[in-house]
């Protein structure tokens, strides 16, 4: 426990850390660090700007998902299923929303924490899914947007079955630990 | 692929809206998704300027060399194109360093300059590479040793004790992701 607390302490010092060394190289180095700084923020202002229309056709997209009924029509729809092949049904709406929101998996996370507790075993099959999976629809647009990439082979398919097979294992590992 | 998900997803709840009568939350629910992805673009590229220029330093005072020589073995095997050209290494090993300290939106800008080397690797095509192909998978499988949000969000909702799931969060994540590898490498071998 005061271990694992440590560790947390010790994340949230990565980023300032880097920072810091960041001034220190700026500070010591005899080639034009600022120049360096400022040629690659450049650059990655150019790619933020070719960016922004794909976010703003799939933002709109999940949005209206969600607004719609549509994602709650198929999280019921699911429940009975996930019932027979033993996942509890109160994760769906969750498990539903997570491949295409950051916020909106967010949102149900406390949800469910509210609604069933954080230490119940719904609550922890939330929180093994939530730490071993990501919003893979909105990763794979955004790496695929960047660089004008159409044709993406299997990447969505095989992201989809991981995620699948993770939600699969996360109740699994519940059994076994809690 | 992604145009037809979107299309998808935009006709399906055009549909659900008019058949529950949610019509008018959703064109919010349109305003406010445009909206959203403008903000979100703006902080990206807050972030993308900055974590752009630190790989940038990082690049011409040689600590990307020195981290993509101690991560080589495993990149040469997951990425087998962009260590014969050369080219790309040091961004996958800078952006999944930052995905496994978990860094968050700093993340993203480093996985996307990855993603512009192995594109460089691709001759500018519009098909993905194995690489990428390899590289967007373990993008989506989350590395992260320190899931700060959850704890957080275990924690303000009043658990006993918050931090009891990070070890099967790492077996979950960590045999999640070695599944994800061997799907993109069968994958990969039919295609050319």
């Amino acid at each position: 426990m005061r271990k694992v607390n440590t560790i947390l302490k010790v994340s949230t010092l990565v980023v300032p850390l880097c920072i810091a060394l960041f001034g220190l190289c700026l500070l010591l180095s005899k080639k034009d660090m600022f120049g360096e700084f400022t040629k690659g923020a450049a650059s990655g202002m150019k790619t933020a700007v070719r960016l922004a229309p794909t976010l703003v056709a799939l933002m709109c997209a999940i949005s209206m998902f969600n607004a719609s009924g549509a994602a709650e029509y198929i999280a019921n729809m699911l429940s009975p299923v996930c019932k027979k092949i033993g996942l509890p049904s109160g994760i769906v709406p969750f498990v539903v929303v997570r491949p295409l929101s950051g916020g909106a998996s967010t949102a149900l996370i406390s949800d469910i924490f509210e609604k069933y507790g954080p230490d119940s075993f719904v609550g922890r099959c939330t929180s093994l899914i939530a730490g071993s999976s990501d919003t893979l629809l909105y990763i794979i647009s955004v790496y695929f947007g960047a660089v004008g990439v159409k044709k993406t082979g299997g990447t969505l398919p095989i992201a989809l079955i991981t995620m699948f097979f993770c939600v699969f294992f996360a109740s699994f590992l519940c059994r076994i630990f809690f | 692929m992604i145009g037809k998900i979107c299309g998808f997803i935009i006709v399906l709840s055009f549909i659900f809206a008019i058949i529950t009568g949610n019509v008018s939350a959703l064109s919010d629910a349109i305003y406010k998704g445009a909206d959203s992805a403008i903000n979100l673009s703006l902080s990206l590229m807050g972030m993308m300027c900055l974590w752009n220029g630190l790989m940038q330093v990082a690049q011409s005072s040689g600590a990307i060399d020195k981290a993509t020589r101690f991560m080589s073995p495993v990149l040469r095997f997951l990425f087998p194109d962009a260590y014969k050209k050369n080219n790309g290494m040091g961004e996958i090993a800078a952006s999944m360093s930052a995905n496994i300290f978990g860094i968050g939106n700093g993340a993203t800008p480093l996985a996307i300059k990855a993603m512009e080397k192995l594109q460089e690797n691709n001759s500018g095509g519009e098909r993905a590479s194995n690489d990428m192909i390899m590289f967007t998978v373990l993008g989506t499988a989350s590395l992260d040793i320190f899931p700060t949000t959850l704890v957080a969000l275990r924690r303000a909702a009043g658990s006993a004790n918050p931090f009891e799931i990070i070890i099967p969060v790492w077996i979950c994540s960590f045999v999640t992701a070695v599944l994800a590898v061997l799907l993109v490498k069968i994958v990969c071998s039919f295609r050319k």
